[in-house]
């Protein structure tokens, strides 16, 4: 998930390192220890700090059982995985494995392993099936669901109840809202709105999923649709009427609407399942906060974004069944919950892990929405270009005298190319 | 020129000879001490510069498979792009507007330091620390002094009265963005430019400056008319490695806007790094690449004339 995705001088960093780090990966590549074994590599997704040490000691509690496997996992940091398996793979250096936030396109060059070679089947069978559903490309499932997230809409309690307003349900309420915050507590921000390009493709969908928009409709890329359009509109009637923070299309997550929130200067926004967790150990914050459904336009159904990152493996000479053994060795009931644990807050893909985890008090309420959760596009070759595309030119229809419609019609433009 | 001139002289003596054929071999003396050069050109330079032109011209996948040859359609997908326009022309002003204000600014440094005052050693080493900070940490720290919600600048701003509330938003709205950026850019290219043209004015003669004053000249007509000429080789190189350096700067404009709204601060080298790793088009950056590249190698060209200008 881009979800961890920080500030802007490790992107920048990840620019120069990328060749150096390109090189370095392929190093740690070449067949090391294992004596006339198999050598596996991983490359990994940075969701804390945790997940190195994590993945450290399951590599070496597994080459402990399987000695005749030699595997090595790199974690990289949100900023920087793009770049690293792309270069890997035009160099002709694929991982074994990776985890990554998109499969479909590697699957549809016939790079990928089906899930059912990277994971025994007992471990399929424990998956859940909406994220199954999730990860296949034209009805073969390709990759297997990590783990999740979903959202919610949180709100600082004492700036509502000062406005004297109930948490939002519609877009409405959400300009009422504003608007009472606005007269009873200037220099609040009432709706943090980031637009930028760390997480543009959620914040976006969210809003538009709340009036029956989407990217794509099972056929056909439907970026540019009267639904999404109607959306912009509307968000952009909130920054006219200085409902949000100015230019929602520089404003970034991490950096921006969260630590704002953190501050207790923003009344209200689109937060993550692993909002709390950063709220308590990042910012060491004391708002009092709350979350209800995200609101949606009148008349029209809430929704929420379901996120699911993947596992996925490379097609190489012999690496199939070490693969499938560290895989499965990953997801033995323990090993997974120390995984879920590493990565902070996040959804299980499996029944199992669910079960136990649905009375974690946090975790209930975005685990009650989720039968209302729309997901990203995932299975179409095109949604990583798409995803890009959204992130980067979706806040400049926020620029005065930016034609919206065309900022839709270019993004649609990059699926159906 | 020399070899010219002994291969004429060699003439008469080949035609007197007994007619054997001597087959010229090259000389391979010198190939042990220029040899690991050459490798290094053909490994950093030809083979990469290769490798681009290679990649424009083919189909690569989304997962950066190539898929085969297809022609020019990498260039006309990125000449049909409507923002590529937008993005030319703010090249454009970034490069002009960019180098000609640091120059402009760097020639009143120049003088300055070249002038004798108490502390100018001081003032001379601390002209050397934006240049020798990285760029990227001066970026990032101009970043956050211009923050809509944090920034200092803002705060100076407001308690000077200058601004009408506390929160200006300078890197959001990209009419104001961009000037910031050109700004920084400014900054950090003000000492090499001010050192190569102070390096220039300690060449120029004394004594000139003394005729000068002798035959009456005001130290304004002395700078228009021994300075200014004098400077001139030092000007040329310093503007057009400006050139090549602010056109290829990177770190600026990615570490403070990336570029947005949109690609409303774009230019065309953190353009291509979007067409790369945002849009996963790995063809069409690379034929944005050959175009700046071609850019740059105008620029060279344009370089090397000076210098042959210089000897003449």
């Amino acid at each position: 998930m881009e979800e961890v995705r920080t500030d802007m001088t490790k992107r920048l960093t990840g620019l120069v390192t990328v060749g150096a780090a390109g090189l370095l990966a392929v190093a740690g590549a070449v067949p090391a220890a294992a004596q006339d074994g198999t050598s596996i590599e991983m490359i990994a997704a940075q969701y804390t700090v945790d997940m190195q040490p994590y993945f450290d000691d399951l590599a070496a509690r597994f080459m402990e059982e399987n000695p005749d496997i030699d595997v090595t996992v790199q974690v990289v940091d949100w900023n920087n995985i793009d770049q690293v398996v792309t270069t890997r793979i035009a160099t002709g250096e694929p991982p074994d494995i990776a985890n990554l936030n998109y499969f479909a396109a590697f699957a549809a060059d016939d790079l990928l392993y089906a899930a059912d070679q990277i994971v025994d089947e007992a471990t399929v069978n424990d998956l859940i099936q909406g994220f199954r559903d999730n990860s296949k490309y034209e009805g073969v499932e390709y990759a297997v669901p990590d783990l999740a997230s979903d959202r919610l809409f949180f709100y600082n309690k004492a700036i509502l109840e000062a406005a004297g307003v109930e948490p939002p349900s519609t877009w409405s309420d959400v300009k009422a809202a504003c608007a009472a915050i606005q007269e009873s507590q200037p220099g609040i921000v009432p709706l943090a709105l980031p637009l930028g390009p760390e997480e543009a493709q959620a914040e976006f969908l969210i809003w538009t999923g709340g009036n029956g928009g989407q990217y794509f409709d099972g056929e056909n890329w439907v970026v540019n649709s009267a639904e999404n359009l109607e959306t912009l509109e509307f968000l952009q009637e909130l920054v006219d009427a200085g409902c949000t923070q100015p230019n929602p299309g520089s404003f970034d997550r991490t950096a921006g609407a969260f630590t704002l929130f953190a501050e207790g200067v923003v009344g209200m926004l689109n937060g993550a399942i692993f909002l709390p967790g950063e709220l308590e150990n990042t910012y060491q914050s004391d708002v009092d906060w709350g979350v209800v459904p995200f609101p949606a336009a009148d008349g029209k159904e809430s929704i929420t974004l379901g996120v699911q990152d993947y596992f996925f493996g490379f097609k190489k000479e012999g690496n199939q069944e070490a693969i499938q053994k560290f895989l499965s060795f990953l997801f033995i009931p323990e090993n997974y919950a120390a995984f879920l644990e590493a990565a902070g807050g996040f959804l299980p893909a499996t029944v199992s892990a669910g079960e136990s985890m649905s009375e974690d008090e946090f975790l209930a309420p975005f685990i009650e929405v989720l039968p209302s959760a729309i997901f990203y596009p995932s299975d179409q070759a095109a949604w990583g270009s798409v995803q890009g595309a959204i992130q980067d030119g979706i806040g400049a229809a926020f620029v005065p005298g930016a034609d919206k419609q065309q900022i839709l019609d270019e993004i649609n433009a990059v699926g159906e190319g | 020129m020399t070899e010219a001139r002994i291969a004429r002289d060699q003439k008469p003596t080949k035609a007197g000879s007994t007619g054997a054929p001597r087959r010229r071999l090259p000389d391979l003396g010198p190939l042990p001490w220029i040899g690991p050069a050459l490798l290094l050109i053909f490994g950093v330079v030809l083979w990469p510069a290769f490798e681009m032109l290679r990649t424009s011209v083919l189909e690569i996948s989304r997962s950066g498979l190539a898929k085969g040859f297809i022609g020019l359609e990498n260039f006309e997908r990125l000449f049909a792009d409507p923002d590529l326009t937008g993005i030319l022309t703010r090249t454009l002003v970034w490069v002009f507007v960019a180098v000609s204000v640091t120059i402009l600014v760097s020639l009143g440094l120049a003088s300055l330091l070249n002038a004798a005052f108490p502390g100018r050693r001081l003032v001379r080493w601390a002209l050397i620390i934006p240049w020798a900070a990285s760029v990227v940490m001066t970026a990032t720290v101009w970043r956050w002094m211009l923050d809509g919600f944090y920034g200092i600048i803002n705060r100076i701003l407001f308690d000077l009265g200058l601004i009408g509330g506390p929160i200006n938003d300078w890197l959001g709205d990209p009419s104001t963005a961009f000037i910031w950026l050109m700004f920084v850019a400014i900054f950090v290219s003000l000492p090499f430019t001010t050192y190569v043209l102070l390096a220039g004015l300690q060449s120029i003669p004394r004594d000139i400056y003394e005729a000068a004053r002798v035959d009456g000249a005001t130290g304004w007509q002395a700078y228009v008319g021994i300075t200014l000429p004098m400077l001139r080789p030092a000007l040329l190189v310093a503007a057009i490695i400006n050139m090549i350096n602010v056109f290829n700067s990177f770190p600026i404009i990615w570490a403070m806007t990336k570029g947005g709204p949109g690609s409303l601060t774009d230019t065309t080298t953190t353009h291509m790094y979007k067409l790369a790793f945002q849009l996963l088009d790995v063809g069409q950056s690379a034929a944005m690449a050959v175009v700046n590249f071609t850019v740059i190698l105008l620029f060279v060209l344009l370089y090397l004339r000076v210098v042959d200008w210089r000897r003449a």
